[in-house]
């Protein structure tokens, strides 16, 4: 009785986490300008229209070029960060990574306010580098948190044994750090880059002339015409995030395996 | 004697509070194995990370070789170390982690394959070179972690608790192997143990540590005969104490009243330090109390008890028996022979004893 309940709430739940972007594909097949049952025929137009819009092609390569650059810098500053706080204690490590884990929380919208307010009052304009800049504020702490995990499954006498064997600590870093942190550092890339891709409030305050592609499918929901469209829009950038993460996922077990391979199910035989 | 390879002067460690080495000194030669041998926590691994360069002294010397090591990294050390987790490159192949030290070596790729092969020879791992790292068991592990660190030829091979993860049967096999390796490469082994059994059976000497200091540094027969304090007895081996009171002490021999053992003439070197605050007491061995069977004529001096525990291994019984006249009880250990009964708990006997046999702490 008692599991029946249970199955039935989780039916419900994964339904309304899930059916409005069931819709999303649903729509982008259907052959009819409007968003209502019943549906029309199948078609492919609204894909191919997809290519006919410059200013979308636009939009989605300002988009790339913001989550690769935002990825990237939180990747670095996030290893920068993992390895100072998995290997060394320094006064007030405890509230120093809570600070720089807070923008986790943080509602974007204040971010975004505030650093429109900060970059105007600077007198700086605002282009893909200040979008960029803000991405890297809520990227950052996501890199931190993965790459913590990949640095502290790392065996630290790894790398002494390195040294020991005659390298210097930039090569020890190189042969032996790099690549056993580095499924954590594409888990990190990947889950930066579906982060600021589809990223909206800091986007939408920070952009000057350049919207990215959420900002830009925002100004076209004005027109009910364009509708299917970003349906189909919406179709690719949805299968586009999941493929991402869960590669990013995959890159991230195989690291733990991995680095944590050497204690675990080695002793028999 | 050759000159020692490493001398360590007055070596101290200091860990912001806590003082991990509280002045070392020792010297050890080239081509022994030593052991530094002490409960966890006593500085023995610090010290041989220290030994490695892994960390600086906060004061005193580190030399090898002769040469002052202030500020030697361990790259350019001629040490190499087995850690305790092995630490055996993931990424790379057994192949892969034996060769790593190799990659800087001006050799040509052949010599260094054939070094490889060699090294993996030499640990009994001859064609192991493709296997991945993860593919191995705790064994090969250990001994992929010494082919690796062999096939640079240090001067001195550093091994930190090397066999505390093998289970036992593994563990005394790779006891016999590493002694067996150390003599065929000759060069300085310096193992880092817990495990008195292991010190005593591989080392040429050991050196006893507790909180940072070194009590006695001896060969294994030395350590085990003559221990300089109770708690490097009472740390190696079994020793029972019995209490005692110094009658009469001059340089020809040392008097004492023992409990259920009753007087005794010891020779004058054969005492050692009481634990601070304790009492004198006199220690003998398991093995140097010898249990009378039946009427087996007496041989030296002899006490009575009562039998209160036995402990059967086989080989050898171990009993616990109460003395008369002596507090709680001593253990003594019997090999099993055809004409030897095992005996029974709440059993008298009669227990034979030599005072040659004695240690007088006080």
């Amino acid at each position: 009785m008692k599991g029946r309940w249970l199955r039935a709430y989780t039916v419900l739940y994964l339904l309304f986490l899930y059916a409005p972007i069931a819709l999303l594909p649903i729509f982008a097949f259907n052959d009819a300008t409007i968003i209502a049952f019943p549906l029309g025929g199948f078609t492919g137009r609204w894909f191919v229209e997809l290519g006919k819009v410059p200013a979308l092609h636009d939009a989605a390569l300002n988009s790339v070029f913001i989550a690769a650059m935002a990825s990237v810098s939180a990747t670095v500053l996030g290893m920068l960060a993992a390895c100072a706080s998995t290997r060394y204690e320094f006064p007030a490590k405890r509230p120093i990574m809570g600070f720089i884990m807070l923008p986790l929380v943080l509602p974007e919208i204040i971010v975004g306010v505030s650093l429109l307010v900060v970059i105007l009052r600077a007198g700086l304009h605002l282009s893909h580098w200040s979008i960029i800049a803000g991405h890297i504020l809520i990227v950052t702490p996501f890199s931190i948190a993965i790459l913590s995990s990949a640095f502290a499954s790392l065996d630290r006498s790894l790398e002494e044994a390195a040294i020991d064997l005659g390298e210097t600590p930039w090569s020890t870093f190189r042969l032996v750090t790099l690549p056993l942190v580095m499924p954590g550092i594409i888990s990190s890339l990947l889950i930066g880059f579906t982060i600021s891709l589809d990223e909206f409030i800091i986007a939408f305050f920070l952009s000057g002339s350049e919207p990215t592609l959420p900002v830009y499918i925002f100004g076209q929901l004005r027109f009910p015409q364009k509708i299917p469209i970003i349906m189909a829009l919406g179709t690719i950038l949805v299968v586009l995030s999941i493929l991402l993460l869960v590669t990013a996922e995959y890159f991230r077990r195989r690291g733990i395996r991995r680095a944590g391979g050497q204690d675990s199910g080695g002793f028999l035989g | 004697m050759a000159d020692p390879i490493i001398q360590l002067e007055n070596v101290t460690k200091r860990f912001d509070d806590f003082e991990a080495l509280k002045g070392v000194s020792a010297d050890i030669r080239e081509g022994e194995f030593f052991s530094l041998l002490g409960p966890s926590g006593c500085g023995k691994t610090t010290l041989l990370r220290t030994i490695a360069g892994f960390e600086a002294p906060t004061s005193g010397q580190v030399r090898i070789a002769g040469q002052d090591m202030a500020g030697v990294p361990p790259n350019r050390r001629p040490t190499n170390m087995v850690f305790q987790s092995y630490a055996i490159f993931p990424h790379l192949d057994v192949a892969g982690n034996v060769g790593f030290g190799l990659r800087r070596s001006p050799m040509s790729a052949a010599e260094k394959a054939r070094a490889v092969d060699e090294a993996l020879e030499m640990v009994g791992l001859a064609g192991y070179g493709r296997r991945a790292a993860h593919a191995l068991s705790g064994g090969q592990r250990q001994r992929v972690a010494l082919a690796r660190a062999l096939v640079l030829k240090p001067r001195v091979l550093l091994l930190d608790e090397p066999l505390s993860a093998l289970d036992k049967k593994l563990r005394e096999q790779m006891q016999g192997e590493l002694r067996r390796l150390q003599r065929q490469v000759g060069i300085t082994f310096i193992l880092v143990t817990h495990d008195q059994e292991e010190a005593l059976i591989m080392s040429d000497r050991i050196a006893v540590m507790f909180e940072g200091q070194i009590a006695q540094m001896a060969n294994p027969e030395m350590l085990y005969r003559r221990p300089v304090s109770r708690r490097v007895a009472e740390f190696i081996g079994v020793m029972n104490f019995l209490p005692a009171r110094v009658t009469a002490s001059s340089p020809a021999g040392i008097e004492v009243e023992i409990a259920g053992l009753g007087r005794a003439t010891l020779s004058g070197d054969s005492h050692a330090e009481a634990a601070p605050g304790e009492p004198p007491s006199v220690g003998i061995r398991p093995e140097m109390l010898t249990i009378l069977f039946g009427n087996e004529p007496e041989t030296g001096r002899v006490a009575e008890g009562e039998v209160r525990e036995v402990v059967y291994y086989g080989d050898m019984t171990y009993y616990e028996i109460a003395i008369d006249g002596a507090p709680g009880t001593v253990t003594v250990s019997m090999r099993n022979l055809v004409n030897r009964p095992v005996l029974r708990r709440g059993e008298r006997t009669r227990i034979s004893w030599d005072e040659r046999a004695l240690i007088l702490f006080r």
